[in-house]
């Protein structure tokens, strides 16, 4: 699965711990996320499109295989 | 995230240190025949026993016998289940499912070391085979959850 969370951290001027506490987890959940190797639960990918204030399809994107 | 099956965190410190001790002592007890060495003689309650004289078979009565390992084993397990099953420092749903993951490893591992213990090792020496299966998953997962945790924080450290 692909995201966007890196983009839009950028877009929203947070750092990597500062995401991470807005949404309650910690900064290695976010590592691993922006780098794909950690899919979160839907209610994680809910407080990010809540956060960005755009929909979760735009964070997220399916890839082949999945 | 909520879990309500894990120990506090304060526990882990603690617990964790005594774990170890108890674990070490154990084991050198273990291969030094520690256990007739070391003797604490205590009157216990035992459901099946067969020591005393003519070996003979008890159940339901109580026995001498030295409680050492006793109170060594209840020690490893009780604090090595608290360490292995307290919260992280920043417990969220990513500990979660690597706390999943390694155990689901250690208990595939686990099994397959018993496996091959039997069908390779007979005779008295798969006595303490047994007695170390007692432990090996617990020790396996908590190997197995450090180095995994400690591998996101590696990884985490360096990115911002």
């Amino acid at each position: 699965m692909k995201n966007s969370i890196k983009v839009q951290r950028a877009i929203h001027n947070f750092t990597q711990q500062e995401l991470a506490d807005k949404i309650g987890v910690s900064r290695q959940t976010i590592n691993a996320m922006e780098k794909g190797k950690y899919v979160p639960s839907t209610a994680l990918a809910l407080k990010l499109s809540q956060l960005f204030k755009i929909s979760v399809n735009d964070i997220f994107e399916l890839e082949d295989g999945d | 995230m909520k879990t309500n099956y894990l120990f506090p965190y304060r526990l882990k410190k603690v617990s964790g240190i005594i774990f170890l001790l108890s674990f070490v002592v154990l084991t050198l007890l273990y291969f030094l025949d520690g256990f007739e060495r070391f003797p604490i003689k205590a009157k216990v309650f035992a459901i099946v026993s067969d020591y005393g004289i003519l070996g003979e078979r008890k159940s339901f009565g109580f026995i001498e016998d030295s409680v050492t390992d006793e109170i060594l084993v209840v020690l490893t397990i009780v604090f090595g289940v608290i360490f292995a099953f307290s919260k992280e420092k920043y417990e969220d749903e990513m500990v979660v499912s690597v706390r999943l993951n390694s155990l689901a490893w250690a208990t595939t591992i686990n099994y397959g070391l018993i496996m091959l213990s039997y069908m390779f090792i007979y005779g008295m020496p798969f006595l303490t085979v047994m007695s170390a299966i007692m432990f090996s998953q617990l020790l396996i997962f908590i190997i197995l959850f450090r180095y995994n945790i400690y591998k996101l924080n590696k990884a985490g450290a360096d990115e911002e």
